[in-house]
């Protein structure tokens, strides 16, 4: 089995508290993966982390067995919807022309095979009668939609989403994992954060469980039990929250090495 | 008067240069502006604009004279220096930006003025209308100082230009910025140097002290008229010319006056009437069309009340006295009889001498608006499981906005239902 995402022994910290410990986690190629976990779980850290958006205070990641830097091109990542403000003076072809300017690289304008490409994109996920539409009137499911319209313009191998099914109507949730489906299908690896526990079973094939450290990583059916749902939700780590906002308050370095090095 | 066609006639050279330069100078600093508009950075202008007020004094202490160029550099180097500070002081304190951004401004405000003094008492015949700086002046735009202030415009626009696409990807949305791997460390830095340079270069025309609202002013105002964004960096161009040429005017006529001030109050209006006057954004559009669906409600109740009081008699087409309807739904009679006789001119309502009486139109009218209301309260007890003594308030709001798209939705969920929760018949338009 390939593995599209290691993750070795990662924390991260937001001044100096851990909001990750020591995961440790192999997610194979293909795959529609959840991950779930009560709030401040650190499920967005985790997927920000992955992609390099936060700084990790220690541990690897490697994406297709290299460090992301050489693979990015392959990888794609969709914020939370409501991570931007959606007021900004922009039309929906706009957004989804972002999806090409890794390709485009700097300076460069879109072209019009990328307009071919976004346009291509919009059909997919149905919002094709959209194209001009300012962002600021879309819907909460057409918002998403974009988004999704964006990463698939990136035409990536592993995709990262963060909570894509989030206050989205029931049509736009169907549609969205029929497309996900379809994208696994083809041999890419999906790897969403989700909120609604309903609906695990039905979606992924492969579910992480998250609370600050890794409860559990393997396929839905024997992964996604009610002990590990116990493990997840129930019983907080009193302590370990405690010793976290120690580190905060105390200003403590979250790896010795960082203290030799300073 | 004289004096407006003299300028506007642009004959005297000195005029021309002047009226370029300030143009030139404004409407760049609207267009960089316009991104720390966008990044809700606005106050961080603010403190760079007063924060290069010491880097002017430093810069004529080390050249000696009003040299444009050390003038600049010295400028650009404190004004980076308070960008460093406020993010130094919100990343390692616990202090916020909004405060950091309050200390920043004014020590370094406060330490320009004092150099200014010193200089200004220290004897030194060229430093006389270094205090421009200050409130600004246009006028003083001539010569080798024109030259280089307009290369150093050009250059900005030249680098917005470049890049644009990056610039606004990072206003919307650095995450995603970082994902794709762009070096938003480097595009933010340079964004950075514009703002420090537009600032360097606008305080000529506008001065340290008013220089934060020629960045933000501009694209305030034009973000009222447009949702794209190139119209908006074009629209903010354009206001920024506009009060620039005007600054420069007033510096033209009254050489004794600020031109800071002026260029203020012509941006301010300006964006004043866009506040108010910008057809979807602006304030009295909004009220336009709050008075126009307040105006659809009320006609649209008038004829639901005729239909109701048709459906007692099974006839529709009865006349009514005005009387009758408000015994149904109290209204103010000159009120109501303003209504009917809107609804009358639009072709809904027919009047013989005190009796009104729908047409066939207003009949269509008022049936959907009927079928509308019962076919919520169905839908609110069915399917939202809302006790059908509360469904009516709801659904009188709802029956004047739904569109066909989700009236046709809303009959098919139900499967065309026969009655309401009430047991009164639901009318479709065929029967």
């Amino acid at each position: 089995m390939n593995t599209a995402l290691e993750i070795h022994d990662l924390t991260v910290a937001f001044d100096r508290k851990p909001v990750l410990w020591n995961i440790d986690l192999m997610i194979p190629q293909g795959k529609l993966v959840g991950i779930v976990g009560p709030n401040g779980a650190g499920k967005s850290t985790l997927i920000k982390a992955a992609m390099g958006i936060l700084p990790l205070s220690s541990g690897y990641v490697k994406l297709y067995d290299q460090p992301l830097e050489s693979v990015r091109e392959r990888i794609s990542y969709v914020p939370q919807r409501e991570s931007v403000d959606w007021d900004f003076p922009a039309s929906v072809m706009d957004v989804v022309l972002m999806g090409r300017y890794a390709k485009l690289g700097l300076f460069k304008r879109p072209r019009k095979a990328d307009k071919d490409v976004a346009i291509d994109c919009l059909k997919k996920v149905g919002m094709e009668g959209f194209i001009n539409r300012q962002i600021s009137q879309l819907s909460g499911g057409q918002q998403q939609r974009t988004f999704l319209a964006r990463a698939l313009a990136q035409q990536a191998d592993l995709y990262f989403m963060d909570e894509p099914f989030a206050g989205v109507d029931a049509a736009t949730e169907k549609a969205i994992f029929t497309l996900l489906r379809e994208m696994t299908n083809q041999g890419k690896t999906v790897i969403v954060v989700h909120h609604d526990l309903q609906s695990v079973s039905q979606y992924f094939d492969w579910v992480v469980m998250l609370n600050t450290r890794l409860v559990t990583s393997g396929p839905t059916s024997k992964t996604f039990t009610s002990e590990n749902l116990e493990a997840t939700y129930g019983g907080k780590l009193t302590l370990l929250t405690d010793v976290a906002d120690l580190m905060r308050r105390e200003n403590y370095p979250n790896r010795e090495e960082n203290v030799i090095k300073s | 008067m004289n004096a407006l066609w003299e300028f506007l006639s642009f004959s005297d050279p000195n005029i021309r240069y002047v009226a370029l330069g300030s143009v030139l100078l404004t409407a760049s600093s609207a267009i960089v502006g316009s991104f720390t508009f966008l990044n809700k950075k606005s106050l961080v202008g603010d403190a760079i604009a007063h924060a290069v007020l010491p880097g002017i004094c430093l810069g004529f202490l080390m050249a000696g004279t009003k040299n444009p160029l050390a003038l600049i550099a010295g400028a650009f180097i404190t004004g980076w220096i308070s960008v460093i500070l406020v993010e130094y002081i919100t990343n390692k304190t616990r202090i916020k930006e909004d405060t950091a951004i309050g200390l920043i401004l004014s020590v370094f405000f406060g330490i320009g003025i004092l150099m200014l003094t010193v200089i200004q008492k220290g004897g030194n015949a060229s430093q006389s209308g270094l205090d421009h700086f200050l409130f600004g002046k246009a006028a003083s735009l001539v010569g080798s100082d024109l030259i280089t202030f307009s290369i150093v415009a050009i250059t900005l626009l030249v680098v917005v230009f470049i890049l644009f696409k990056e610039f606004s990807l990072l206003a919307f949305d650095k995450d995603y910025a970082r994902s794709i791997g762009l070096p938003v460390k480097w595009i933010e830095l340079s964004l950075t140097s514009l703002i420090v340079l537009a600032v360097v270069i606008g305080i000529q025309a506008v001065g340290v002290v008013l220089m934060a609202a020629i960045l933000i002013t501009p694209a305030a105002a034009a973000r009222f008229w447009t949702d794209k964004i190139t119209v908006m960096f074009l629209l903010a161009s354009i206001f920024g010319a506009i009060s620039g040429l005007s600054g420069a005017f007033i510096s033209y006529t009254a050489p004794a006056m600020p031109t800071g001030p002026w260029i203020v109050i012509v941006i301010s209006t300006l964006a004043f009437i866009s506040f108010f006057f910008a057809p979807s954004r602006g304030v009295i559009g909004r009220y336009i069309r709050q008075a126009r669906i307040r105006k659809t409600i009320n006609d649209e109740n008038v004829l639901k009340i005729i239909y109701q009081l048709g459906e007692e008699n099974k006839n529709f087409f009865i006349p009514r006295l005005t009387d009758e309807i408000i015994r149904k739904r109290f209204y103010e009679k000159a009120a109501l009889v303003k209504i009917l006789k809107r609804l009358t001119r639009q072709g809904y309502v027919e009047r013989t001498r005190n009796l009104w009486g729908l047409t066939e139109e207003g009949k269509n009218r008022a049936q959907r608006i009927v079928k509308i209301h019962r076919l919520w309260e169905l839908y609110l007890t069915t399917h939202m499981h809302i006790a059908p003594d509360h469904v009516h308030e709801d659904a009188e709001t709802i029956e004047h906005l739904l569109t066909p798209e989700l009236e046709e939705q809303l009959e098919q969920l139900l499967g065309y239902p026969k009655v309401d929760p009430h047991q009164s018949k639901i009318p479709y338009a065929d029967n």
